[in-house]
C-alpha cells in the first residue's frame, strides 16, 4: 500500500463526505423521477398540496371555533398532539434505524471501510429522521401555520416554526436510535419481544385514553363538561419535563407576539428560550448517541449476525387442512394460495401495516357512537367511512398485491416448470387479495354502521359496496400487475412506486369514488327532497323536481344505483383481469 | 499480514469456526476451500470486521480488527460474495466515494480511478447509474473499488461469481501482478481449478475446523494420492467420515 496516498479521515471530513453522498443520491433520484416518473412526482406534489391545503383550512376553522369558545384548550391540544407524535417518532425512528444499521447491504459495505461507527450511525439516523419526519411536517405544519394565521402572529413565529419542529423531532428520534443500539447490542435475542411489549404498552395506553375520553363519558361532545373531562385525562401530557411541552409552550409564547413583533419582543424571547432548551437537549442526546454508537454498533452488528433463526411451524396444521380440502383439480391453485399466505404471514412489514391501519380505523369506528350524529350526518359519515376503508385497502393492493406478479415473473423458472397453468397463477393472486381483504373490510364497515346506528337497509347496501370494492380493487391490482410486469426489479416497493403502480393507485381511487358516489346518491337525494330549505329554493318547479328526487331517493332509485355499483365492481374486476391474463399468457421472462 | 490467533466463533450453540490459528505472510495468495456451511464466510467476515470472534483475535498488518477497526480497514480491500453498490450513483461516483473514504488526495484519486476503470474495462458504463448494471458489471466495479487504495490485504469471497471469462482472466492476471508486488490475497472459493492454478497455499475447512493447510503437492503427498487432481483430494478430505481431523490439519507449508 502506498502509505502516503491514504489516511484516516477526521470526523468533520467523514460527515462532509456523507453529506456529499446524500446530495448526489438525492440529485440523481430527482433527475430520474423528472425523466421516468413525472406522473408519480406530479401526483405526489398535487396530492400533498391538496392534503396540506385541506388540513390548513380545517385547522383555521378549528382554531377560530376554539378561539370563540374554548381558547384555553389550545395548549392542551398541542401537548396531546405533540406528545403522541413524540411516542410515534421514538418507535418509527427506532425501527427505521434498525433496518438501516443492521439489515441493509449499505451498512455491510460501510462497516468494511475505514469509517467511524458513529458516522455510520449518524448517517443512518439522518435517513431515519427524513423518513419518519416528513409525515410530522406534513401534519404539523398546516396546523401551526393555521394557528399563527388565526392568532395573527408576527414573522418571528413563522420563521422559528421549522427550527422548533426539527429540534423537537431530533429528541424522540435520537431516543429511538439509542434504544435500538442498546437493545441489539445487549439483548439481541429479546429485541423483538422488547419492541412488541413497548408497542403493545403504547397501543393499550392510546386505546385506554381514546376509550375513556369518547366512550365512557356519556356527555355531549364538545360541551363544557366534555372539555373538562378531556382536560383532566390529558393533563399527563402537560408534564413540564416533556419535550412536547417545551415545544407547545415555546410555539404558543412566540405566537403571542403579534404583527407588531417589536411590541411582543418579550414573548419572542420567551419562545426562543424554549427553542434553546429543545436544541440543548437534542444535542446532548446526539452526544450520547455518538458515544453509544462507538461502543455498541460494531459489537451489536456482530451479535445480531450470531442469531440463528428458529424454525417454527405453529400453523402447519392449518396449512395442511387448507391443502387437503377440496378437489385434486383445485390443488395447484390452493398450493399457490398457501405459498402467498405463508409469505404474507412471515413478512412482518406486510401484516404489521395491515394490522396498524385497520386497527386504527377500528379504534376510530369504535368511538363513533359518542358523537351522537343525527340521521343525515350518520348516513353521510357511513358512506365516507366506506370510502376510507376502500382507500386504505387500495394502498395495500397497490403496495403489496400489484408487485406480486412481477415478483413471480422473477421466479418464473420455478413456476414455469411446474404443471400449473399460467392463468391459475393470476387467479391465485386475485383470490388471495380478494379473500384477504374481504373479511376485515366488511367487518370494519359493519362496525362503523352499527356504531352510527344505521338501518339494516343501509348496512346491507354498504356491505354489498364493500364486497364490490374488495373485488374491484383486487382485480385492478392483479390485472394491471400482470399487464405491466417489471421483471428486472427485485424490490416490490420500487415496482409499486413505478408507472404501473401509480396508475393502479389512481384507477383504484377513481373506482372507489365512483362506487361511493353512486351508492350514496339515492340516500342524499331522498334527504334533499325532504329538506324544507331546498324545497323552498326550488320555487315554481317544486312539484316536478321533488317527484324526480323522491323517485331517485326511493326504492327504484336505490335499486338502480345498486345495479350500477355491481356493474362497476364487475367491470373493475374482469376488464383488468382479462387484460392481465392475456398479457401473462404470452409473457416471456 | 493476516493472523488468526485461536479464533472461535459460535452462533448460539453451533460452532461455526473452531480454534482457527492461521498466519498468512506478505505476498501470498491463500485460498480457503470447503463445503457449504464449513465456516468460510464466517472466517472472512471476521477478517473484515463484520463479525467479532467469540474467542481469540484476528489481526491485519498488526491491527486487531475488533479493537482498531479503522486502522485495520485502511489496509484491507474487500470483494463480498454479493456486490453492494448505491443504485443512484454512477460507477465513477462510487469510485470517488471510496477514494474519498480512504482520504486520497485529489490528483492521486483521479489517477487511480482512471487506472482501475482501464484495468477492469469499465469506461463504457462508468457514467451510468449502478442500478442499470448486470451482476458481472457490478462485480467488476466492486473489484475496482477494492483495489483503489492499493491495499496490503485483499479479501475475496467467491470472487468469480458473475464474471465472464474475459473478466476472470483480467482478475487472475491482476492478482498475480499484485501478489508479486507484495499484496496478500485471502480468497474463499468453490472453484477448485482456480485455487489449484493461483493459490500459493490452500486451506480446507470442514465443519468449522481447518482440515488441511499447505500447498497442493503437500496435500497429495500427505494423502498418498499422487497425480490426483485437487478436486479428487478435496472430495476425499471433505467426504463424510473422510480423513480424521488430526491427520491433515498440520501446517506443512510453514
Amino acid at each position: 500500500m502506498s502509505a502516503a496516498a491514504v489516511r484516516l479521515l477526521g470526523p468533520e471530513a467523514e460527515a462532509r463526505l456523507f453529506l456529499r453522498l446524500r446530495a448526489t443520491v438525492a440529485w440523481q433520484t430527482i433527475r430520474w423521477m423528472l425523466v421516468h416518473a413525472r406522473l408519480r412526482l406530479g401526483l405526489v406534489i398535487l396530492l400533498s398540496a391538496m392534503f396540506w391545503g385541506s388540513l390548513y383550512g380545517l385547522f383555521v376553522e378549528a382554531f377560530s371555533f376554539l378561539d370563540s369558545l374554548h381558547a384555553d384548550v389550545v395548549p392542551l391540544l398541542f401537548n396531546a398532539f405533540f406528545s403522541s407524535l413524540m411516542v410515534m417518532l421514538v418507535f418509527s425512528a427506532g425501527i427505521l434505524v434498525y433496518g438501516g444499521l443492521y439489515c441493509s447491504p449499505e451498512a455491510r459495505l460501510l462497516l468494511t471501510l475505514p469509517v467511524r461507527a458513529e458516522t455510520i450511525v449518524a448517517h443512518k439516523f439522518q435517513e431515519a429522521m427524513w423518513f419518519s419526519c416528513w409525515g410530522f411536517v406534513l401534519l404539523g405544519s398546516p396546523m401551526l401555520v393555521a394557528y399563527g394565521t388565526v392568532r395573527e402572529s408576527g414573522w418571528p413565529y413563522f420563521a422559528l416554526m421549522l427550527p422548533f419542529m426539527i429540534s423537537f423531532a431530533v429528541i424522540p428520534a435520537t431516543i429511538g436510535t439509542i434504544c435500538c443500539l442498546g437493545l441489539v447490542a445487549w439483548m439481541p435475542r429479546l429485541r423483538v419481544h422488547a419492541l412488541s411489549l413497548a408497542v403493545a404498552a403504547a397501543c393499550i395506553t392510546a386505546v385506554w385514553l381514546g376509550w375513556s375520553m369518547a366512550g365512557r363519558g356519556r356527555v355531549d361532545a364538545l360541551s363544557a363538561a366534555w372539555f373538562e373531562q378531556t382536560f383532566a385525562r390529558l393533563s399527563v401530557t402537560e408534564h413540564k419535563l416533556l419535550p412536547s411541552w417545551w415545544l407547545s409552550t415555546g410555539l404558543i409564547e412566540t405566537a403571542r407576539a403579534g404583527r407588531d413583533w417589536r411590541a411582543g419582543l418579550p414573548a419572542v424571547v420567551e419562545g426562543i428560550k424554549f427553542l434553546a432548551l429543545l436544541i440543548a437537549n437534542a444535542m446532548l442526546l446526539q452526544l450520547m448517541m455518538g458515544w453509544l454508537a462507538r461502543l455498541a454498533y460494531r459489537y451489536g452488528f456482530s451479535q445480531l449476525c450470531g442469531e440463528t433463526p428458529t424454525r417454527r411451524r405453529p400453523l402447519g396444521w392449518l396449512d395442511r387442512m387448507f391443502t387437503d380440502a377440496g378437489t385434486s383439480a383445485g390443488r395447484p391453485l390452493r398450493l399457490l394460495l398457501l405459498k402467498d399466505l405463508r409469505i404474507f404471514r412471515r413478512d412482518i412489514s406486510q401484516w404489521s401495516q395491515f394490522v396498524i391501519f385497520f386497527g386504527l380505523l377500528g379504534l376510530y369506528f369504535l368511538n363513533l357512537r359518542s358523537f351522537n350524529y343525527n340521521n343525515a350526518y350518520a348516513s353521510m359519515i357511513g358512506f365516507l367511512n366506506l370510502a376510507v376503508v376502500g382507500l386504505i385497502l387500495s394502498t395495500f393492493t397497490t403496495r403489496f398485491v400489484y408487485p406480486m406478479i412481477s415478483m413471480e415473473g422473477r421466479r418464473f423458472w420455478i413456476l414455469g416448470l411446474l404443471p400449473v397453468h399460467r392463468d391459475q397463477i393470476v387467479w391465485s393472486k386475485f383470490l388471495f387479495s380478494f379473500g384477504g381483504g374481504l373479511l376485515p373490510c366488511c367487518a370494519l364497515v359493519f362496525l362503523s354502521d352499527w356504531m352510527l346506528g344505521l338501518g339494516w337497509r343501509l348496512i346491507a347496501l354498504h356491505e354489498i359496496c364493500c364486497v364490490m370494492l374488495c373485488m374491484g380493487l383486487s382485480g385492478i391490482a392483479v390485472g394491471l400487475g400482470a399487464r405491466m410486469p417489471e421483471l428486472r426489479e427485485a424490490s416490490p416497493a420500487k415496482i409499486s412506486s413505478g408507472f404501473g403502480g401509480t396508475l393502479s393507485l389512481v384507477v383504484s381511487s377513481l373506482f372507489i369514488m365512483l362506487v361511493v358516489i353512486v351508492a350514496a346518491l339515492p340516500t342524499h337525494l331522498f334527504l334533499l327532497s325532504n329538506n324544507q330549505w331546498f324545497s323552498h329554493a326550488l320555487g315554481g318547479n317544486r312539484s316536478t323536481a321533488q317527484q324526480v328526487l323522491a323517485w331517485a331517493g326511493g326504492p327504484q332509485g336505490s335499486a338502480l344505483s345498486l345495479a350500477i355499483v355491481v356493474c362497476l365492481g364487475l367491470l373493475a374486476t374482469f376488464v383488468p383481469l382479462r387484460l392481465g391474463l392475456r398479457a401473462f399468457r404470452h409473457l416471456e421472462p | 499480514m493476516i493472523e488468526f490467533d485461536h479464533v472461535t466463533r459460535t452462533y448460539g450453540s453451533k460452532v461455526a469456526v473452531a480454534d482457527l490459528t492461521l498466519s498468512i505472510p506478505r505476498g501470498e495468495l491463500f485460498a480457503l476451500l470447503g463445503p457449504n456451511g464449513a465456516g468460510k464466510t464466517t472466517t472472512i467476515r471476521m477478517l473484515v470486521g463484520l463479525l467479532h470472534a467469540s474467542q481469540g483475535a484476528v489481526r491485519v498488518c498488526n491491527h486487531d480488527v475488533v479493537r482498531q477497526p479503522q486502522d485495520a480497514h485502511l489496509h484491507v480491500g474487500y470483494v463480498p460474495d454479493e456486490p453492494c453498490l448505491y443504485d443512484k450513483l454512477t460507477g465513477r461516483e462510487f469510485l470517488w466515494f471510496i477514494a474519498d473514504m480512504f482520504g486520497m488526495p485529489r490528483h492521486v484519486a483521479t489517477a487511480r480511478i482512471d487506472r482501475e476503470i482501464s484495468h477492469f474495462e469499465l469506461a463504457e458504463f462508468a457514467d451510468d447509474l449502478a442500478e442499470s448494471y448486470s451482476l458481472g458489471m457490478k462485480q467488476r466495479l466492486v473489484f475496482a473499488a477494492s483495489l483503489l487504495h492499493d491495499p496490503d490485504v485483499l479479501v475475496l469471497d467467491e470472487p468469480m461469481v458473475g464474471l465472464d471469462p474475459r473478466s476472470v482472466r483480467i482478475v487472475k492476471d491482476l492478482l498475480r501482478a499484485r501478489t508479486r508486488e507484495g499484496m496478500t490475497v485471502f480468497m474463499s472459493t468453490h472453484t477448485l481449478a482456480m485455487a489449484e492454478e493461483m493459490a500459493d497455499r490452500v486451506g480446507i475447512m470442514v465443519r468449522g475446523r481447518l482440515r488441511f493447510l499447505g500447498t497442493v503437492p503437500e496435500l497429495r503427498e500427505q494423502m498418498a494420492l499422487e497425480s490426483t487432481s485437487l478436486e479428487q483430494l478435496y472430495l476425499e478430505l471433505t467426504a463424510p467420515g473422510g480423513v480424521p481431523d488430526g491427520d491433515a490439519a498440520k501446517e506443512p507449508g510453514r
